[in-house]
C-alpha cells in the first residue's frame, strides 16, 4: 500500500517538459511555426507583384492598412474601433454567437432526451438523419420565407446549420455515461434532477465539447453564407459590397478579420474547455 | 441441501432472505432457484463459479432487476425497488466512481438531502475509517485502484447502510491491497456492526472474510450448501489462513464448487 499511495498528482506537463517531448529546442520551434507563415505572405507578396493578378490582389500591407482602415480608428470614445466593426463586425458575430447559442440549447437538451430514452431515438433518428443530411445554406430562400428579413432568418439558419454535430455528440455522450454510473446512482437513490446535472451531463461533457467545437467553425460559414443575399450589413455584405466596388484591399481586409475571429473564437474556446474539462484530460492522462 | 433453514445460525432474525429467486433472461435460466438467510451483523459472502448469476442475484437484492419468481425480503418487508438503508460497492471503481468530483464529493454526492454540517461530518467519518481522511481534494483517477475502492467503500459507508452489498470488491485490485481491503472490510464491520453481504469467485476470501457462506453451483444456480465459519476474530492474514479450520473449510468448499459443477452438467436437461 505503501509504494501505492506515493502518487503524484498528473499536472499539465511543464513547457520545459513538452519541448524535451517533441525533441526540439524552443528557437527551433518558434522558427518551424513562423516558417509557413512567412512563405503565405511571400507568396501573396509576390502575387499582388505580378502583372496578372497584381489588379485583384492588393499587397499584404496595403491589406492592412485597409484593415485599419476600416476597422480601427483613433477615437477613444469609441474604442479606437472603426466605422466597419459597428455595422459589420458586431452585427455578424452577435448573429454567429445567437445562432451558436440557440444550437447549444436546443442540441444539448434534445440529446440528452434522445440519448435517455431509447425509444425516443429510435422514433426521431429518421428526422436527426435527414436534418443533418441537408445541405443548410440550400435553405436559405426557405429561412426568409418563414422568417422575413432582418436578423432571425439568418440566426435560425446559423443555430439550424450547426445544431447536429451538437446533437449527435451528445446523445453519443450521454449513451455512453454507461450502465454502473446508472446503477451507482439508483442505489445511492439520487434524485433525477442531480442523477442529469450531475451524472449525465458531465459524463457526456467531453463528447459535447468537441460537437459544440465543430458547431462553432461551421457557425462562422454560415454566418457569411446567409449574409450574402438580402443584406444590408455584416462581414459577408461587406465581402460582396468591397468586390462590387472593385475595392481589393477591402476585401482583403475582411478576410484577414475573418482569419483573426475564427483564431480567437476557437482560442477563447479552448480556455473554457479546459477549465470545465480538467478532470477530463486527468483521466486521458492516466489511461495513456 | 437447498434447505437453509437447518443453518444453526440462530442467534440473530435474518437481515435479508431470498425466497425460491429464480431469474430468466428469455428462455436462458440465469438462477433456478436460491433460498437463502443473510443473518444481520455478520459478513456473509456468496461464492460460486463464475457466471453463476452471483452479478443477477445482487441486481435482484438492490431492487434494480425483479425476479422472474420469488421474491426477497429486506427487514421483512418485500424488496421492489431500492430498499433504504442498502449501499453498494461495485467491481468497477472507475466507472462507479465520479471522475469529475473530488473524492469528498463522491463521498458526499449519495447524501445530497441531508443538512451540510451532518453530511460534512459523516463524509470525514467514513474518509477517516478507509483511511483517507487527507486525501479529500484529490480526484479519482489521481489515486491507486485500491484508493479508489476505498473511496467506494466510504461512500457505501456515508450513507449509514444496514446492509452493505459487495460485488466481487476486489477483484480488480493487486493481491496486497486485496489483503489491505479485506482487513479494511473485517474491522470496519466489527465496528460499526453493519450487515455484509459479499459476492466473489475467490474461495481463500470468502473464508476469510465470512462469517457465513452460501456455495453457488454452476447455472442455473442453486444453493449447494451453507456454511457458518466459527474461525475466531480478530482474523490476521497469516495466522488465520494457516489455522487447520481455514484450510478444511477451505477445502470442502473448494470440492463443492468442483462436485457441483459436474453435478449440474449431469442434471442438465
Amino acid at each position: 500500500m505503501t509504494i501505492t499511495q506515493q502518487l503524484r498528482p498528473r499536472s499539465r506537463p511543464t513547457t520545459a517538459a513538452r519541448t524535451r517531448r517533441d525533441g526540439l529546442t524552443l528557437p527551433v520551434r518558434i522558427g518551424l511555426r513562423l516558417l509557413v507563415p512567412v512563405v503565405i505572405l511571400l507568396v501573396w507578396w509576390a502575387l499582388s507583384r505580378s502583372a496578372t493578378s497584381g489588379y485583384f490582389v492588393p499587397s499584404p500591407l496595403e491589406s492592412l492598412r485597409a484593415v485599419g482602415a476600416m476597422f480601427l480608428s483613433s477615437d477613444p470614445g469609441r474604442l479606437f474601433l472603426g466605422e466597419a466593426t459597428f455595422t459589420h463586425f458586431v452585427p455578424s458575430v452577435a448573429r454567429a454567437l445567437a445562432g451558436l447559442g440557440l444550437a447549444i440549447l436546443v442540441g444539448v437538451g434534445v440529446g440528452v432526451v434522445l440519448g435517455v430514452f431509447p425509444k425516443m431515438h429510435a422514433l426521431f433518428q429518421p428526422l436527426v438523419h435527414l436534418g443533418r443530411s441537408l445541405p443548410s445554406p440550400a435553405l436559405l430562400g426557405v429561412f426568409f420565407l418563414l422568417f422575413g428579413i432582418g436578423d432571425s432568418p439568418k440566426i435560425f439558419l446559423i443555430a439550424f446549420s450547426v445544431v447536429w454535430p451538437i446533437l449527435f455528440n451528445t446523445i453519443d455522450g450521454v449513451m455512453s455515461v454507461g450502465e454502473v454510473r446508472s446503477q451507482a446512482a439508483a442505489v445511492y437513490r439520487i434524485p433525477t434532477r442531480l442523477v442529469l446535472t450531475h451524472i449525465v451531463l458531465p459524463g457526456a461533457s467531453p463528447k459535447i465539447f468537441a460537437g459544440i467545437r465543430t458547431a462553432m467553425s461551421m457557425s462562422l460559414i454560415i454566418m457569411i453564407i446567409s449574409e450574402l443575399q438580402k443584406s444590408d450589413n455584416g462581414l459577408g455584405y461587406l465581402l460582396v459590397s468591397t468586390q462590387r466596388d472593385f475595392d481589393y484591399p477591402g476585401f482583403f481586409a475582411v478576410l484577414i478579420v475573418l482569419a483573426v475571429l475564427g483564431v480567437v473564437m476557437n482560442f477563447i474556446f479552448l480556455q473554457i474547455e479546459r477549465r470545465v474539462l480538467s478532470w477530463h484530460r486527468g483521466v486521458t492522462a492516466q489511461n495513456d | 441441501m437447498t434447505d437453509t433453514t437447518t443453518a444453526p445460525t440462530t442467534q440473530t432474525i435474518p437481515e435479508l432472505q431470498l425466497d425460491g429467486v429464480s431469474k430468466t433472461y428469455g428462455t436462458n435460466l440465469a438462477v433456478r432457484s436460491i433460498t437463502a438467510d443473510i443473518p444481520a451483523h455478520k459478513i456473509s459472502v456468496m461464492v460460486g463459479p463464475s457466471g453463476c448469476g452471483k452479478s443477477t442475484l445482487l441486481r435482484i437484492i438492490s431492487g434494480l432487476d425483479q425476479p422472474t419468481d420469488g421474491s426477497v425480503s429486506f427487514e421483512g418487508k418485500t424488496v421492489t425497488g431500492v430498499p433504504e438503508g442498502l449501499a453498494m460497492v461495485f467491481q468497477d471503481y472507475s466507472r462507479s466512481l465520479y471522475p469529475w468530483m473530488r473524492v469528498d464529493k463522491n463521498v458526499a454526492f449519495p447524501l445530497s438531502k441531508v443538512p451540510k454540517a451532518e453530511r460534512e461530518r459523516r463524509v470525514a467519518e467514513a474518509l477517516e475509517a478507509v483511511g483517507l481522511k487527507d486525501r479529500t481534494h484529490l480526484y479519482p483517477w489521481q489515486m491507486s485502484g485500491g484508493m479508489q475502492q476505498r473511496v467506494a467503500i466510504a461512500r457505501a459507508l456515508a450513507s449509514q447502510p444496514k446492509l452493505l452489498v459487495m460485488d466481487e470488491p476486489y477483484a480488480s485490485v493487486d493481491a496486497q491491497t486485496r489483503a489491505d481491503l479485506e482487513d479494511l472490510l473485517l474491522r470496519i464491520q466489527r465496528e460499526l456492526g453493519i450487515t455484509v453481504l459479499v459476492v466473489t469467485h475467490d474461495i481463500d476470501e470468502s473464508v476469510y472474510l465470512a462469517d457465513h457462506i452460501i456455495v453457488l453451483s454452476t447455472p442455473p444456480s442453486i444453493v449447494a450448501e451453507t456454511i457458518d465459519v466459527d474461525l475466531p476474530h480478530p482474523r490476521d492474514q497469516v495466522t488465520t489462513k494457516a489455522d487447520p479450520r481455514f484450510v478444511e473449510i477451505r477445502g470442502h468448499v473448494a470440492s463443492l464448487l468442483r462436485h457441483k459443477e459436474l453435478q449440474t452438467g449431469e442434471d442438465r436437461p
